[in-house]
Parts: structure tokens; C-alpha cells; sequence
């Protein structure tokens, strides 16, 4: 009892220190996480600060803190059957790489993790300066109370405190009777203050709730801008380089006469590609695919057995492969919009310093100075008797400019938080305008568009030839074999039984037997080849009791749920419907599926089909497989099929085709 | 007994009719669209009405509909339906309604005139006619259903011949049993679906009905 008052005013200064250190210590800290590789080990750190925080907390005031961390194992790296790891769609040799980023993911993507920084920054020094009062209500209850007794005078004095000194013009015994009320309202008040900072730290370190502060979504507002900020800030430094590149390319093509351009070029574009995703993911917008041109084969030897590129004929393939270099990329229009992205980002994207440098100096404004004022001005002006104004530069103002003296110092907390906010409200306008940019060069051109999709339609189209020749081929051997083969039978039987009928009439009865049974044979077959090239249902109903009807045919429980508000175009309902059959095959065949559930809907001018299981996962589509051949058939109608199972399940399989629905019911006749 | 026949082939529709009236049928009507089929349907209130589910102007599943919307107005209407491919989901939009007298074969089983005439009655006089490729897929499929999966294997055998729409004479010639040993299978199948004892014809399409919904 006794013993926590005595000891809480030094707790106290020690939260403080820790708050202090903690700040300071963010500074490196976020350097530190430019360097990638540290990231992890950054984190760490801050965790093992906010852990010491709540192991305090739980010490002092006997709060407890729950750590809010995300639970469960990290995310390790799927290994594919061809003894690869896969990463966001690049392949590692070791697991190494993909799980060091996955992990940086995983902790990044932990709402934890940003409370966690927040606390360190802005936080912990507010809590510290609550925690202070104790510990200053105390030492100022020694100062007032040393300051009645002549040798206590004296040392004051001699400090250099005239001023406290020449002030105590009150009688002394209220002098003295103020200071011991200090002292002992500092000692009394100490446990509570702990607790106090117990439960703030409680609130920010422990697991959130949803406070007002939250569902006012200005905390929302508040991340959007800061992250937005160091978006726009790494763009910077992407530009940077760019035109470091830029510098470099000129040096070379100076040195080299153009060719160094074309080299340059090629080395960049991955960089290029990558900071297309950076704009996409961050600035929103149409996807920016990859604007380069295909590079050609080499051409055919001629009949003098020489390769011709352009209006050179060279000896060798190679030759001919090495020479072909340099027109594709220097031909490459993309080539010339990338250099002249290289030579202007820098200009647009340093205004991604001026957020920066508004949200900077605003919380050095609104916190910082306010809150450590008294840890060093208050120091420094006892010591030196030089009262310095904390607010912001003002001091170096008056000198030069008097008048600007009489604006009180306080005034740099409503400057602050003016410039944090305008600061949060120009950072997604700027990564947009710096965006905006990149796409406006960096984007495909019009014509570079129109190149890779003629290239992609005749893919498709060879492709999709290649399906319907080879489906009209089973076509005709169903038909040739089966129900045609039977229908010639049935024509014998009834010939040969119009002549037994007068005979032997019981042959004959037995003959037409036969043949009404192979004609019902053949209307079988013909019945499953219309269901293999259109099913009924389909034509009758359309897609979404079509695979209802599916469903109810399905060896395992289906679950359907379809809105259309009216029908795809038939060869899209037919690709999508042939797509949930296999689907459903796969289910019940390979995954082990207990329930599958189907879901189609048309959002967007997009047909989307979604196919969830419960199955042990795991599936993959080979070359040559069914998913295989319904990915090229869906490649046909620009449709797009992905496949997610990992192992254990569940699988789960989208396909989404652009279509327009027509109106419910119209004739198919 | 008097039929409304719609079909659209011009060869089909004289042959039925031709089938029909050979086994003491009148055919009152032989349409071949949707409107004229509900048309002849409210006119004629026929005893059963033969129907193809695939008829103009849509040739969609326009007889089906018009089949439909007919029992709707007149609760209860035979209709047997065929069809160049039979699914269960369409058996069970008819049966839906609980109230029997209903069919639903593959155009196929005209081949055995016999047998459809047979079905034909048996629809007009309110039983049920399923084609037996849909108790057949039925059949495939595991036990999902928790009442039907308490039924034993030769109950189970008794159900699927009562859903195609057999009498427990026509069942006992098929299963080698007495008529009474079908009666008792058929009592124990009630009451094993939970179907209170009421209007006999009608449990019968009740059992098939939790047959057919057995599969979802």
C-alpha cells in the first residue's frame, strides 16, 4: 500500500521516459522499413515495445492487455506439383523468398500492427504526459516548499531561479502550505494515475473495439490519407530512379550512338511493369496491361540460305535473332512513351512532397513541440534564463521580424492541425495526379491496344476453330456409328419382315420386336448427342434451370442460386453451363466433395459463375485437362476461368464471361 | 374418353391421333401452339390432355407452361406430357400441385402402344405416369433424403413402380408378389414418408412426390 504510493510517481516518470524513447525511436524505426528485408525484424521491435507497454500496465496498475495479434499459423507458401513455390505469380526455386513476403503480408495486413505504430507515435506521448503530473505536482511541491526555508532560497538561488525566488512575495506559510497540498495531491493521485494510463494504453494496445471514433470513419479518413502519402512518396522514389535511368540512357546514347537506348529499355521494363501495378493497385483505374509488342520470330532462311532483317541479310540465325533486337525495341512506340515517362515523372511526383512534408510539419506542430516543450525549453531556460518560445520557429521569426512577436506561441496547435489536414486532404488528389500521369504515358496506346487484341483474337479464334472442327468430327462419328447405323438395321428389319409377314407371321412379330427396340436405341443416342451439344433445359429454359436441372442429375447434394434478370447470349450460356457440369463432375469424382454450391449472377456486364465445394482441394488444371479445355473455350468469349483449391480444400472455381442479358423469354426458333 | 392433343410435328400428331382412336380415345382437339393448346383446354375440359412440352410460337417449353396454366384454372386437369428428353425438373413442377393426374413420359414410350394408352387412363383417371429415366436417375443417385433412406430395398423397389404410376396389381405381376404383400409394402411406405391415411390415389402421389423431392 504504502509502498505503490511511494514507488508511483517514479513509475510514473518512467512511462513517460518509455513514451519518450519510443517516439524517438520511431524516427529510425520507419527508415528502417524502406529496407525491405528488415521489415519483419522492424515489427518485432514495436511489438516488443507495445509488449513492454502492456507488461506495465499489468505490473503497475494491474490492467490487463490482451495482445491483439492476428492468431493462427502464418501463411506458408503453396509448393506446386512441378517443385516450385509460387508467389504472386512469379516462381522461386526455394521457399525462401515467398515466405519472407508472405510474412511481410501477414504482419502488415494485421489491423494490430498499424494500433501498434500509432500507439508509439502519437499516443504513448500523450499517455506519458498524463503519467507526468504526478511526478510534477511533486517536484514543484519541493520547489514551493524549499523556497520558504533560508538555505533552500539560497540554493534556488544559486540555480539560477531568482525568478521563483523574487516572486514568492505571499507569506510563507501559504507558500509552504501550497506545497505540501502539491506534494501530497502528487503522491495521492499517482496509483490513479497509472491506472488512467493503464486503461489508455488498455484502449489502443489491447483488442479493439468499435468506437465512436471508428464508426465516425475519421480515424478511416485519417489512414486513407497517410498511407496515400507514402504511396505517393515511393512513386517518388520510383520516378527517381526512372530518371536516374533516364540520365543514364542519354550518357549511353552519347557514348554508344543509340544503341544504348535500346538496351536500357529492355532492362527497365520490368521495373516499368511493376510500377503500372504500383498505379493500378494504388490509384485505381482500368488495368494497365504490359504495352509492349511481341517480339517476332526470325524469319524463314531464303533460298540463299541467308536470314533477312530489314534490309540486312545476315549468315546465321543468331545473326538474324541479335539483329532483330533493336528495331523491336527501338520501333517499340512504348519504348519512346517509357523514356518520356522517365524524363518527366520526377516533376509531377515531387508533389508528392508537399502532403508529406503538410502532415510532417503539422504533427511537429500539434504534438511534438507542444508535448516535449517542457522536457527541454523549460530545462533550458532555467539553465540559460533564455525563455524560448516552442512554438514552431517563432523565436527565429521575432528576430528578424519583431511584429511577429506578438502572436502568442500557442497558435502553432490550430497551424498544426490545419496543415495535418490539408496535408490528408491533398494526399489522394496528388497520388491520383501522380497516377493520372503514369497512365497517360504508361499506359497502352490506342494502337498498342488494338495490336494485342487482334494478336489475342486470333489466338482465340484458331483455337476455337480447332474446338468446333474437332466437335463436329464427334459430331458426325456419333452420328455415323450410332443412331444412323441403327436406323439402316431398322430399315432392313422392316423390309425383311414385309416379306416373312405372310409366311411366318410369328418371325415377323418378332423381327418388329427388334426393330422398335433399336429405333429406341437410336432415339437414346441421338437424345444424349443433343444433350452434349445443347442441352434441352437450355434451349427450353435457359442457364439458370438449366443447371438446376443439372444440379438434380448431380451425384452429390448441389445448391443453385441464380440471378439473371434475363439471359446470357446462347454460346455464353452454353460455355458456362458446360462449365458447371464439369465442375460438378470434378466435385463429385476427384474432390470428395460432401455439398457443392453454384452461384450465378450478372453484375458489371459480367456473367459471373462461382462453383464452391467442400472437397479436400488440391486441384489443378494440366494441359489437355477438362478445366484446360474450358479455359480456351472461355477464352473465345474473352471470358476468364479461375481456379482456387488449395490443399484441404475448399475449391472454388469463377469463370466470368462480358456479356449483355437480353429480355427473359425470347423466340430461339 | 375424351382427349386434347397438341403436338407440333404434323406426322407425330396423325399418328397419336390415329393411336388414340384405335384404342376407343375421341380426340377433341389436335393443336400444335401453346395459346391454341389452352385455348382448346378451357373450351374442351377434356379427360386428358396429351401434351409436348416443346411447342411454337417460342419452342420453348411452351406446352408445359400452357399445361400448367391450365391446371392452375382447372385444378386437377389430366395432362400427360411427353417429351423428346424427360428431367426431373419439370416432374416436378407437375407434381408440385400434389393433386395427381399427371404424366410425364418420353415420346419414345409411344413405341408400346399398350403401355402408353395404359398410361394414358391411368392419368386420366387421376394416378400418375412418370417415365421410368427419371425414376432411373433417381435411382442413381446416393440416399440424401433422411425418410427415404429408411425405407428398406424392396420398399424401395415398390416405390420406384409406384412412381411410374402402377397399380399394386401391375406392381405384385412385376415384383413376383401378392397383391396384398404389394398392399402392405405400399402401408409401410406411408407410413414411413408420414403420409396420414386420407384419399388413397392422392397418397400415392404425395409418395411419389417425396420421391422426386428425395433428390434435393
Amino acid at each position: 500500500m504504502f509502498r505503490s504510493y511511494a514507488l508511483a510517481p517514479l513509475r510514473c516518470v518512467a512511462l513517460a521516459l518509455l513514451a519518450v524513447f519510443g517516439f524517438a525511436a520511431s524516427l529510425p524505426l520507419m527508415a528502417a522499413i524502406g529496407a525491405v528485408v528488415t521489415y519483419p525484424h522492424v515489427l518485432q521491435v514495436v511489438r516488443r515495445l507495445a509488449g513492454l507497454s502492456r507488461w506495465l500496465a499489468r505490473a503497475w496498475s494491474g490492467i490487463v492487455i490482451d495482445p491483439p495479434y492476428r492468431e493462427g499459423p502464418v501463411p506458408v507458401p503453396p509448393r506446386r506439383p512441378d517443385g516450385w513455390y509460387e508467389h504472386d505469380g512469379q516462381l522461386f526455386k526455394t521457399r525462401h523468398y515467398p515466405a519472407f513476403f508472405l510474412r511481410m503480408q501477414w504482419l502488415s495486413d494485421d489491423p494490430a500492427t498499424a494500433r501498434d505504430w500509432m500507439w508509439l507515435v502519437l499516443l504513448a506521448p500523450i499517455g506519458g504526459l498524463v503519467a507526468l503530473l504526478a511526478p510534477a505536482l511533486i517536484g514543484a511541491g519541493v520547489l514551493l516548499a524549499a523556497s520558504v526555508t533560508g538555505p533552500g532560497r539560497r540554493v534556488l538561488a544559486d540555480a539560477g531561479l531568482t525568478d521563483l525566488v523574487a516572486w514568492l512575495t505571499v507569506p510563507g506559510w501559504a507558500v509552504l502550505a501550497t506545497g505540501v497540498a502539491a506534494i501530497v495531491t502528487g503522491v495521492l493521485a499517482g496509483p490513479a494515475l497509472l491506472r488512467a494510463h493503464g486503461r489508455w494504453a488498455r484502449t489502443w494496445l489491447g483488442h479493439p473495439g468499435l468506437t465512436w471514433w471508428q464508426s465516425s470513419g475519421i480515424g478511416d479518413w485519417l489512414r486513407r490519407g497517410g498511407h496515400d502519402t507514402w504511396k505517393a512518396a515511393l512513386l517518388l522514389g520510383l520516378s527517381l530512379t526512372g530518371f536516374a535511368v533516364f540520365l543514364l540512357t542519354l550518357l549511353l546514347t552519347l557514348v554508344s550512338g543509340g544503341f544504348g537506348i535500346a538496351w536500357v529499355a529492355y532492362a527497365i521494363r520490368p521495373m516499368l511493369n511493376h510500377y503500372r501495378r504500383l498505379c493500378v493497385t494504388w490509384g485505381g483505374g482500368e488495368p494497365m496491361p504490359d504495352p509492349y509488342r511481341q517480339r517476332e520470330g526470325v524469319p524463314e532462311p531464303g533460298p540463299d540460305g541467308r536470314y533477312r532483317v530489314g534490309r540486312t541479310l545476315y549468315a546465321t540465325r543468331d545473326g538474324a535473332r541479335r539483329a532483330g533486337f533493336f528495331p523491336w525495341i527501338l520501333g517499340d512506340p512504348a519504348t519512346w512513351r517509357d523514356l518520356a515517362w522517365m524524363a518527366t515523372a520526377p516533376l509531377v511526383a515531387l508533389l508528392a512532397v508537399v502532403p508529406g512534408v503538410l502532415i510532417g510539419a503539422g504533427y511537429f506542430g500539434l504534438f511534438w513541440q507542444a508535448l516535449f516543450w517542457p522536457l527541454w525549453a523549460v530545462p533550458f531556460g532555467l539553465i540559460t534564463g533564455v525563455w524560448i518560445s516552442p512554438w514552431y520557429v517563432w523565436q527565429l521569426f521575432t528576430l528578424g521580424l519583431p511584429a511577429a512577436d506578438v502572436v502568442p506561441g500557442w497558435v502553432s496547435i490550430p497551424i498544426g492541425l490545419a496543415m495535418g489536414l490539408l496535408g490528408v486532404l491533398l494526399a489522394g488528389p496528388v497520388l491520383r495526379l501522380i497516377t493520372g500521369w503514369a497512365r497517360l504515358l504508361l499506359a497502352p496506346s490506342r494502337s498498342a491496344r488494338l495490336t494485342q487484341r487482334v494478336e489475342h483474337l486470333a489466338q482465340t479464334r484458331a483455337e476455337a476453330v480447332d474446338a468446333q472442327s474437332a466437335e463436329l468430327r464427334r459430331i458426325e462419328r456419333d452420328l455415323h456409328d450410332g443412331a444412323q447405323a441403327r436406323l439402316v438395321a431398322v430399315g432392313l428389319s422392316l423390309g425383311t419382315v414385309e416379306q416373312l409377314m405372310d409366311r411366318d407371321p410369328a418371325a415377323a412379330r418378332v423381327l418388329l420386336a427388334q426393330a422398335r427396340e433399336t429405333s429406341a436405341a437410336a432415339l437414346a443416342e441421338l437424345r444424349d448427342l443433343v444433350r452434349g451439344i445443347h442441352p434441352p433445359v437450355l434451349a427450353e429454359r435457359g442457364l439458370a434451370d438449366a443447371v438446376r436441372a443439372l444440379a438434380l442429375d448431380a451425384a452429390l447434394p448441389v445448391e443453385v442460386h441464380a440471378e439473371l434478370a434475363g439471359q446470357p447470349p446462347a454460346p455464353v450460356a452454353t460455355a458456362a453451363y458446360f462449365a458447371v457440369a464439369e465442375a460438378l463432375t470434378n466435385a463429385a469424382r476427384h474432390a470428395q466433395a460432401g455439398r457443392v454450391g453454384v452461384d450465378i449472377r450478372h453484375t458489371g456486364g459480367l456473367l459471373r459463375v462461382t462453383v464452391t465445394d467442400d472437397g479436400r482441394g488440391g486441384a489443378v488444371p494440366s494441359d489437355g485437362g477438362g478445366l484446360h479445355g474450358l479455359r480456351r473455350r472461355l477464352a473465345t468469349f474473352d471470358g476468364t476461368l479461375a481456379l482456387h483449391s488449395p490443399q484441404g480444400g475448399p475449391t472454388v472455381l469463377t469463370l466470368e464471361i462480358p456479356c449483355a442479358l437480353s429480355s427473359p423469354r425470347t423466340s430461339t426458333s | 374418353m375424351r382427349v386434347v392433343l397438341a403436338e407440333d410435328l404434323y406426322l407425330l400428331r396423325e399418328g397419336l391421333v390415329r393411336l388414340l382412336e384405335a384404342h376407343d380415345c375421341t380426340v377433341v382437339a389436335a393443336v400444335e401452339t401453346g395459346p391454341d393448346l389452352l385455348d382448346a383446354l378451357l373450351a374442351h375440359r377434356p379427360d386428358v390432355a396429351v401434351v409436348d412440352v416443346r411447342l411454337p410460337p417460342t419452342n420453348t417449353d411452351e406446352g408445359l407452361q400452357a399445361a400448367l396454366t391450365a391446371r392452375r384454372q382447372v385444378p386437377g386437369l389430366p395432362v400427360l406430357v411427353l417429351s423428346q428428353h424427360v428431367e426431373q425438373l419439370y416432374a416436378r413442377e407437375l407434381l408440385a400441385d400434389g393433386t395427381g393426374g399427371i404424366g410425364y413420359l418420353l415420346k419414345d414410350r409411344v413405341f408400346n402402344a399398350d403401355q402408353f394408352v395404359d398410361a394414358v387412363r391411368r392419368v386420366a383417371g387421376g394416378g400418375t405416369a412418370m417415365d421410368p429415366e427419371v425414376i432411373a436417375k433417381l435411382m442413381q443417385q446416393p440416399v440424401r433424403n433422411v425418410p427415404l433412406a429408411r425405407l428398406t430395398p424392396r420398399e424401395r423397389e415398390v416405390l420406384e413402380l409406384m412412381a411410374e404410376g402402377r397399380s399394386n396389381a401391375a406392381i405384385g405381376q412385376r415384383l413376383f408378389l401378392s397383391e396384398s404383400a404389394v398392399g402392405k409394402h405400399t402401408a409401410s411406405i406411408f407410413g414411413k414418408l408420414d403420409l396420414a391415411p386420407s384419399d388413397d390415389d392422392n397418397r400415392r402421389v404425395l409418395a411419389v412426390l417425396a420421391y422426386l423431392n428425395g433428390g434435393a
